[in-house]
């Protein structure tokens, strides 16, 4: 584990393509007071954190540190399990998604979502992309398949698949389809993209494709990853939140919290004392 | 010295009696046992087939490739012909599934998507005690409960409002609307597939990893675009083995049917009237039966046999490609 | 693109068409329905039997046998204990055979080409028409016997459960663990030993969970005994030869029937064997539990 902290640290010490954090960007998210509930058990304590327009901000902390959960506190994919339950505030460009009137497809619409694993739809790569649009658009068919195209080009999957839109989506490589999910994603042009551990069930060669993936879309939203991989956070983060047991233990720019983390437990767990 | 040579020599002669012992035996009467076992299963089938067809063969004989395509049953003139029945059974097992595999399906939607959690398992319970009332009491049901509300509420005034129209006049009429009939039939049937398909579809719903149906809801998803695009599509092979499975049950069905179908050896055009089934007529006739007739009885039950079969190899075939992927 | 200009998502507004939403509220509407149809069906099935059947209780019930024609009073007592004869005979039978064929296809049959054909043949006997296996007992045994009897009402019963605990059998054999199979065999157990003293024990409450389930299956089970034990109006002879009196068939038979003393025969007969088979059932789920639950 330590190895992999020096590695980190390494990461950030080389010339990096990664840019630095800017503190100045609007505020997309901002999380107020948020806890959350699975059933019981009490997950996320007092959580408040801001996400910055245009920056990819990485979730780190050990297993269950609840890193995930809040990740699915911003589409709110959690509550389709009525156990679970979120209070306090978070503002999307200023309005509180968790008011209950908001509508859920809509949200989820506007704040996309890429999983663990690769979840390709029973259709065609093409549909794949298409249906996200279909639900929320009427367009043409040329508009359609100019969209389609240039989602499969910005998820880096178009020279791949161009001569294969009608196969199924099943049928491509597991880092193809994570980059399908991607692309379907990005087709519905969301204003936050938040990827749970996106590379976790990865080759490390697809791995490093997705992350420079994540780098690209930077340039057009913001972005949220859960990562267990320091490394990672490192490389393609400008800001990186550490959590421990439900509780947000630091915020701030990457290069700080890893070079100069402020408090203890960031510390032991950047350099791999725990976790 | 000699005793110990006789103590290793009493060893060496005891290892292999130890190895070979009362158990090896014991071990190939019991593997031996358990294929025999599973051999009377095979000739159990193969004797069913045998004996239907032995008993069949002389209707066969007497009337050929008639007896598929005669619409004739007359026990006086022992004229026989299998084409009202298959007729009545083709067509009440198809109503059966139209009208049971939506209400299936939405039940296992219903279960695994949309129930409050607490309701989760008394009313999966009560869909699959469905399954487990006896087809008889269906029967019952369906002649004393049913019957009189369906002629009622809906026989005689769909029969008032379609008489004389083409097609639909034809189709829907009831000449005689006692509430029994081929289409009261495909009811009770699709009542008693639906726990059946009902309870492999949730199987197979609740099989589909978490993580597709959070993607499809987190890409803005409705429930029922989340259904219709992404998780039926993705168990249907499943779930089409499952219905044919159903369509199996329908097929070969008994005591239900004889109970509701009327019993009358009539091609009509309606799906109000009387008719009978394969199995509806077997269990009316069989026990006052005796020389053609039987056979006949015999040879309908080959064509049940065969048909069943078919739809039973499809299934198979559907629901095991699902295991191995 | 657009997220220079931040659209703020008005909670009032949503960008979700009608119709999409209209279509969603129609299934969760028409899923509803399906499910409260299914409780209703079952309800209906309940309370009919129940309003029906207690009017047919009658103190003679459980004494006497059944009457003939146009006689008054009776009972279905021989109905009852011929039914459990019946059924006794079929689980007796097709116990042993079910679980050793079950643990062949499970234990010795995995990749054999046999064992897949069997495994298949048992699917469709699993499936097959019941009132087929009535007319193969027929030919088998009321044929040469010249006469109805219990033994073959018995026979048909067991060939029904056989496939029901051949299968149940294989799949609880093979959710045991193979790691459990090999501590067994590596204390130096021959396999028919780690079979009977770890495998089926580790699957106990799944075999008899599919035992209980045949038995709830074969209770209920009318057409094949239509034409082996069919039916008879007085006690049994202990050599079950003769129509015996069954509740599946005496319920064909009353309910159907012009006397208003038979029909409430019937209805009482129904009520029970209903009710047996679905307490059955529900012990059956009830034992299966701790095994989902794992």
């Amino acid at each position: 584990m330590s190895t992999a902290a020096t590695a980190a640290t390494q990461a950030l010490t080389q010339p990096a393509t990664r840019a630095n954090a800017d503190s100045s960007a609007p505020i997309r998210i901002a999380v107020k007071d948020l806890n959350f509930y699975y059933g019981q058990f009490h997950g996320l304590k007092n959580v408040n954190l801001n996400f910055h327009d245009r920056q990819v901000t990485a979730l780190i902390g050990p297993s269950g540190c609840g890193k995930s959960t809040l990740l699915r506190t911003f589409n709110r994919i959690y509550s389709l399990y009525p156990e679970q339950r979120a209070e306090g505030q978070i503002l999307l460009d200023g309005a509180n998604i968790l008011d209950p009137r908001v509508d859920l497809n809509d949200l989820r619409a506007r704040v996309g979502m890429v999983f663990q694993k690769p979840t390709p739809f029973p259709m065609s790569i093409y549909d794949n992309v298409a249906f996200g649009i279909r639900l929320y658009e009427k367009l043409p068919k040329a508009e359609l398949d100019a969209r389609v195209e240039s989602s499969l080009r910005k998820a880096a999957l178009w020279d791949e698949v161009k001569d294969k839109l009608k196969q199924s989506g099943m049928g491509l490589s597991g880092g193809q389809q994570q980059r399908l999910c991607i692309a379907r994603t990005v087709a519905q042009r969301p204003e936050v993209i938040l990827f749970d551990e996106p590379t976790s069930a990865l080759d490390p060669i697809s791995t490093g494709r997705i992350e420079e993936l994540i780098e690209q879309l930077r340039n057009e939203f913001t972005i949220a990853i859960v990562t267990h991989n320091m490394q990672q956070a490192a490389r393609i983060s400008q800001f990186t939140a550490f959590m421990y047991l439900g509780e947000l233990v630091e915020f701030g720019p990457t290069n700080r919290i890893f070079m100069n983390p402020e408090k203890r437990q960031t510390q032991d767990y950047i350099t791999g004392r725990f976790g | 010295m000699t005793a110990l040579t006789d103590q290793i020599a009493l060893a060496d002669s005891q290892r292999p009696a130890l190895r070979r012992g009362p158990s090896k035996g014991a071990d190939s009467l019991f593997r031996g046992a358990a294929y025999a076992s599973a051999i009377i299963v095979l000739l159990v089938l193969t004797g069913i087939i045998g004996s239907i067809i032995y008993g069949g063969w002389p209707a066969f004989r007497e009337f050929g490739f008639g007896f598929l395509t005669s619409s004739v049953w007359n026990v006086g003139t022992e004229q026989y012909g299998a084409l009202v029945a298959v007729i009545g059974t083709l067509s009440s097992a198809l109503l059966a599934l139209v009208i049971g595999v939506p209400i299936s399906l939405g039940i296992a939607i219903y279960l695994t998507q949309l129930c409050p959690g607490w309701a989760r398992k008394p009313v999966g319970m009560a869909i699959e005690l469905l399954a487990a009332v006896p087809s008889i009491i269906y029967g019952m049901w369906g002649l004393f409960i049913f019957a009189p509300l369906f002629a009622r509420f809906v026989q005689v005034p769909v029969s008032n409002l379609v008489e004389g129209l083409p097609v639909v006049g034809t189709l829907l009429y009831a000449r005689a609307p006692s509430g029994v009939g081929i289409l009261t039939a495909g009811f009770i049937l699709a009542i008693m597939i639906v726990p059946f398909v009902a309870s492999i579809a949730r199987d197979m719903l609740d099989q589909i990893p978490t993580i597709l149906r959070e993607s499809a809801y987190g890409i803005g998803c409705t429930t029922w675009e989340v259904m219709r695009h992404v998780l039926i599509p993705q168990a249907s092979v499943s779930i089409i083995g499952a219905i044919m499975l159903g369509l199996g049950r329908a097929l070969g069905e008994t005591m239900a049917v004889t109970f509701v179908i009327g019993n009358a050896n009539r091609l009509s055009a309606s799906i109000f009237d009387p008719g009978s089934t394969i199995a509806s007529r077997i269990a009316n006739e069989f026990n006052e039966a005796d020389g053609l007739q039987l056979n006949a009885l015999m040879a309908l039950g080959c064509i049940l046999f065969v048909i069943t079969f078919i739809v039973l190899i499809v299934a198979r075939l559907l629901t095991r490609r699902v295991k191995v992927a | 693109m657009n997220a220079a200009t931040p659209i703020t998502p008005s909670v009032r507004q949503s960008r979700v068409r009608p119709s999409r939403r209209t279509a969603d509220r129609m299934l969760r509407l028409a899923c509803t329905l399906a499910t409260v149809l299914g409780a209703v069906v079952l309800g209906s099935i309940l309370l009919m039997l129940i309003v029906e059947g207690v009017r047919g209780l009658s103190p003679t019930l459980l004494t006497h046998p059944t009457p003939g024609p146009g006689t008054e009073g009776g009972g279905i007592a021989n109905a009852i204990l011929g039914s459990l004869v019946l059924t006794t005979i079929g689980i007796v039978v097709a116990t042993p055979i079910g679980v050793m064929a079950g643990t062949f296809l499970a234990e010795y049959g995995r990749t054999s080409k046999l064992a897949d054909v069997i495994r298949f043949l048992n699917d469709i006997l699993l499936s097959a028409p019941s009132i087929l296996i009535g007319l193969f007992v027929y030919t088998l045994m009321v044929r040469p016997m010249g006469t109805y009897s219990g033994w073959a009402g018995g026979v048909a019963l067991a060939i029904i459960a056989t496939p029901v605990i051949v299968r149940t059998t294989e799949d609880m054999l093979r959710l045991v663990p193979g790691t459990l199979r090999e501590a067994g065999a590596a204390l130096g157990a021959p396999p028919s030993t780690v079979i009977r003293s770890v495998t089926w024990r580790a699957a106990s409450s799944g075999i008899v969970t599919g035992i209980i389930l045949a038995l709830a299956r074969i209770a209920g089970e009318t057409a094949p005994l239509l034409f082996t034990a069919l039916n008879n109006n007085s006690w049994f002879n202990a050599d079950l030869m003769g129509g015996v009196a069954n509740l599946p068939v005496m319920i064909y038979q009353f309910a159907l029937s012009p006397y208003p003393n038979w029909q409430q025969l019937a209805w009482a007969g129904a009520l029970l064997i209903t009710l047996a088979i679905l307490a059955l059932s529900v012990v059956a789920r009830v034992v299966i539990k701790p095994q989902r639950a794992r």
